[in-house]
């Protein structure tokens, strides 16, 4: 592996799937890989395996529920979409996100004193 | 907090669906690496190396699962599963520990839940009426001079007063009800076969006013009153027992008293009416008929009945107080209404008399002014209240003793590891489990407990523990378990992790702290047991001098039942039909003697008279109006029947005739007391205008009347064939052999007199003595009982304690051994102990056993409270248990063999 990749942020995993599963609707386990190595343009690193741990803390939170279903190549699948309480807690934490990513970002832009 | 609720439950639903979600996640994970090699595949690898790649872009499948695993459902649930089963095998490791535990809580709380069962039913269940807060029994403090009653002086009223109380009280309901007769009981027949049905006659607001539903048909109307018609509403129980629960039973005829009546209705399940402890089978309107006369009794020569003769008190009453108004406001309103209407039909208000004072009491399942029962079953609260205080302290010490042996295992799961919390959860988890068994056993044994106080104490309505009762166990239970599980918690934490190393003969020196706490315990156990012991002495004193009373008459032999003529229509027809009968009964086979009579022995009524002169004067020199006596009516051949001795004179003869001249018996007592001589045959006894002479031809022995516990009355009897009406009279029949035995033949003859007369109430005539003092045996039998059990539990007790004491002193005893000390040495260092204990615990109990027993004083009869004996039984009771319990493991210490004791150290 690249040095120049970078892990996942504990936490924005699950925030990632959330929005997945909001933009595109329900979805199983391997496409929510697929799409996030996708919009992620190779910069992080997953091991896949990962997004079911984080499937199960958002199901147990009724964020998110599953269903099993058929997939695009003929196979069973747990197909996952996101709940009202889910939605609700997506608006939450991108406004969180996006207040600390500007933080952070405010802190990294700051020049050195002379 | 939401959010952790969900995720709580999520993980609890997972809990029990472990197996399905391995699978199903299993499957997940296997179809996801199948597609992700797929797509390697279509990229140009290998179908191998696209499956290696899958494998590890997809990252480890088995900490993933592992991880799934403790994520998916909390430990709290695997831990309890876990400390469950380790808890079972516990108690299935010591199973003799675990028997007795059980069996002592079952009988512990077994007993608390019985007898708490019918304290609640009699002193605090109210009436499955309408909203119980408004409803009212209502009393009086008596009725005028010049007024009679029949049953109870405090509730009964005239039917005058409640019409007048209905309509200008104020109250929005009133409500009266009649018994059938003076058992409650009366003659019916739904089929072929006549029996006998319990049912009261009540007012056409009785369903509505108390607001009591009819599962079926429809309860009764104003109409219904005031038409007397012939319709009925049967109870939920007899529906069940005649009709199958079958609902074309509205509409079917029912025969009571040989009358048509049409049932309309089926009364809400679980109402049995409002008498008490007699529950009924049905309920018809107020009647005209002359049959239907209230409580039975006959109507007057004129047609007088209940619904005419205004100072006739013999109805009962119930009221509804209106929304808003206080009780008091309502009954202040309501007296003044009562006070003028019980006048009615009262030609002159006495002057200085007590005019009758109108009160209320709640509606609850028993209207009860009887304060003896009451207490006797606070009494027997307090007492199984003791036992079961008793039985935790057994429990709790035989844990304790069984947990110290375990100091060990703690201290070593506290050494690798083990939280304080782990510890305190499967000691908890082990007395809940404990608790339980020793619950679900006690429930059986409470119902039926319950069913036998029931029958004890002749209480036929329902009285299977409710809701209320599971909670009052429930509790009981649960503050039983947090003392278990908590109780040796600080013995099996204080152990600390170093105990895991040392050796045992270290730990033998048992703390003096700790024992110290046990014998606080067995000392108060010791006085609780000589209370109950004093407390139970007593009783069963009383219940050996009631048994051991003379009732002046022979009952053994004698049969009794009531019988009523159903197809009688004159004083005539009626004197004919009983002369008829008492010649034809005499002639059956088996049969010595048969006589008839009013009022049955030992059932406790009575008729009590008074005024009379003797042959014209004041009788003995007492005033007129103030010589009142009891008085029976029977008939010829009765004392001969009754085997009282006859000291002057004759018994009633045939002879003894409407029209030859009136004749009475007395006893000794009124002979001596209004006579003056036990001489008293041939003089003459009038009423105290000089009329109706009564020739006194018979002086019989002083013997027991209405009950056992009764004082000596005088007492005077008339012949029935020269007084008014009779319309029931009981039969006495002197046999050979058993009298049940005799019950069949007896019931085939009176179906040829008369097919609608069914035998009232037979019974022997022992029997009938011995219910007039059931609730005293009963009490004092159940005392007994709690006496014992408090017994065994101490013996059990102090056995398990001393034994464990000396187990764990084995080590020193041997030390003391080698060093030449004697075998009676050591068994005396271990009795002199529990001796100590022993004399301490009686002497704390001597003074809790007196209060104990001036609390009882009310109850007991020929014996003192500070009865020596009693005391004197308890105290060396207690102490040859004690001794025989400490004398076992005493024994067993001094033969232990000090080479072996000191070795296995």
């Amino acid at each position: 592996m690249g040095a120049e990749k970078s892990e996942v942020l504990q936490g924005t995993l699950d925030l990632m799937i959330l929005k997945t599963l909001h933009a595109l609707g329900a979805m199983h386990g391997f496409g929510i890989a697929r799409r996030i190595e996708q919009v992620s343009e190779d910069v992080l690193t997953l091991n896949e395996g990962t997004v079911y741990t984080s499937l199960l803390r958002l199901q147990q939170k009724s964020w998110i529920v599953s269903e099993w279903g058929i997939s695009d190549n003929n196979r069973r699948a747990r197909f996952y979409s996101i709940t009202k309480r889910g939605l609700k807690q997506l608006a939450v934490e991108t406004e969180n996100w996006e207040r600390i990513s500007g933080v952070i970002s405010r802190v990294l832009a700051m020049e050195v004193e002379p | 907090m939401m959010e952790r609720l969900l995720v709580f439950a999520a993980k609890f639903r997972t809990f029990f669906r472990r197996s399905t979600d391995d699978a199903e996640f299993s499957d997940e994970i296997e179809g996801h690496v199948a597609m992700l090699a797929e797509r390697y595949e279509s990229q140009g690898m290998s179908a191998e190396d696209a499956t290696r790649a899958a494998r590890r872009q997809f990252g480890n499948v088995t900490l993933l699962t592992q991880k799934r695993k403790e994520a998916r459902t909390t430990m709290f649930f695997s831990n309890v599963a876990r400390d469950l089963r380790y808890g079972v095998r516990q108690l299935l490791k010591t199973p003799v520990f675990t028997l007795v535990c059980v069996l002592t809580l079952a009988l512990g709380v077994g007993a608390n839940t019985a007898v708490f069962s019918v304290m609640y039913a009699v002193l605090a269940k109210m009436l499955p009426v309408n909203d119980a807060s408004r409803v009212v029994y209502v009393h009086t403090s008596g009725f005028p001079v010049g007024a009679y009653n029949t049953g109870n002086y405090d509730t009964s009223f005239s039917y005058a007063g409640y019409r007048e109380l209905r309509e200008h009280s104020g109250l929005e309901e009133v409500i009266g009800f009649i018994p059938m007769s003076a058992s409650g009981k009366s003659p019916v027949r739904s089929g072929a076969v006549p029996e006998e049905a319990t049912g009261d006659m009540v007012t056409g607001n009785y369903f509505s006013g108390l607001g009591i539903g009819t599962q079926l048909g429809r309860g009764f109307v104003q109409k219904d009153e005031s038409d007397h018609a012939a319709v009925t509403v049967i109870s939920d129980s007899f529906w069940q027992s005649h009709y199958a629960r079958s609902a074309d039973v509205i509409g079917k005829t029912l025969f009571i008293k040989t009358h048509p009546f049409t049932i309309v209705g089926v009364a809400a399940k679980g109402f049995e009416g409002t008498e008490g402890r007699l529950p009924l089978d049905f309920w018809i309107p107020l009647q005209n008929h002359p049959d239907f006369n209230a409580w039975g009794n006959p109507v007057e020569d004129d047609g007088g009945s209940y619904l005419t003769i205004e100072r006739f008190w013999c109805m009962k009453l119930m009221a509804r107080i209106p929304a808003g108004v206080s009780n008091q406001q309502a009954l202040a309103k309501a007296q003044g209404t009562f006070q003028q209407a019980a006048y009615l039909g009262i030609a002159q208000k006495r002057a200085g008399e007590k005019i009758p004072q109108l009160s209320f009491f709640p509606a609850k399942q028993f209207d009860m002014q009887d304060d003896s029962s009451a207490r006797s079953l606070k009494t027997l609260m307090a007492m199984v209240g003791l036992v079961l205080v008793i039985a935790m302290c057994n429990v709790v010490m035989l844990l304790m003793a069984r947990n110290a042996n375990r100091q060990r295992e703690f201290s070593i799961r506290l050494a690798i590891g083990a939280g304080r919390r782990e510890i305190a959860r499967q000691l908890l988890t082990e007395s809940f489990l404990l608790v339980t068994l020793g619950g679900a056993v006690a429930w059986v044994f409470a119902t039926v407990a319950t069913r036998a106080l029931g029958a004890w104490s002749r209480i036929d309505s329902n009285l299977q523990p409710d809701a209320t009762v599971m909670w009052f166990t429930l509790s009981i239970l649960v503050v039983l378990a947090l003392v278990f599980g908590l109780a040796p918690l600080r013995a099996a934490m204080s152990s600390g992790t170093e105990l895991a190393l040392r050796s045992s003969a270290t730990v033998s020196q048992a703390s003096v702290k700790k024992s110290r706490a046990g014998n606080a315990v067995i000392v108060a156990q010791i006085a609780m047991c000589v209370a109950l012991l004093v407390g139970a002495g007593l009783l069963l004193g009383t219940l050996r001098n009631l048994l051991k009373i003379d009732l002046g008459q022979k009952t053994n032999g004698l049969l009794v039942f009531g019988v009523r003529p159903q197809h009688t229509k004159s004083k005539d027809e009626s004197l004919a039909f009983f002369a008829a009968l008492q010649q034809r009964l005499r002639a059956m086979p088996g049969v010595e003697s048969v006589s008839l009579v009013d009022n049955r022995p030992g059932s406790g009524w009575s008729s009590n008279n008074g005024g009379m002169l003797i042959d014209g004067h004041k009788p003995n020199g007492i005033e007129p109006t103030e010589a009142e006596f009891r008085q029976n009516t029977v008939g010829s051949d009765f004392f001969h029947t009754m085997g009282v001795p006859i000291l002057q004179g004759r018994d009633f003869s045939d002879a003894d005739t409407a029209t030859s001249q009136q004749v009475i018996i007395v006893n000794e007592t009124f002979a001596k007391k209004y006579v003056g001589t036990t001489n008293a045959v041939g003089h003459t006894m009038t009423n105290t205008k000089g009329k109706n002479p009564k020739l006194i031809v018979g002086v019989v022995k002083d013997h027991k009347y209405t009950s056992i516990t009764e004082p000596t009355m005088p007492m005077r009897w008339n012949a029935y064939t020269q007084v008014g009406l009779v319309n029931v009279l009981d039969v006495e029949m002197r046999v050979k052999g058993d009298p049940m035995a005799m019950l069949p033949t007896v019931r085939k003859f009176m179906r040829e007199i008369d097919p609608d007369a069914p035998l009232l109430q037979p019974m022997t005539q022992t029997e009938v003595f011995q219910q007039s003092i059931s609730q005293q045996v009963t009490f004092a039998r159940l005392a007994g009982c709690f006496g014992v059990l408090a017994v065994v539990l101490i013996a059990t007790g102090l056995y398990g304690t001393l034994s464990y004491r000396v187990s764990r002193r084995s080590a020193e005893i041997g030390v003391r051994m080698a060093l030449g000390a004697q075998r009676w040495q050591i068994v005396w260092m271990v009795l002199r102990g529990s001796l100590l204990l022993t004399g301490i615990g009686v002497v704390m109990g001597v003074p809790l056993a007196l209060a104990a027993s001036r609390g009882l004083a009310s109850s007991l009869y020929g014996v003192k409270p500070l009865d020596v004996a009693s005391y004197a039984l308890a105290i060396v009771g207690v102490t040859l248990v004690a001794l025989a319990a400490s004398g076992l493991p005493a024994g067993r210490a001094g033969s232990v063999d000090p080479s072996t004791a000191l070795r296995a150290e």
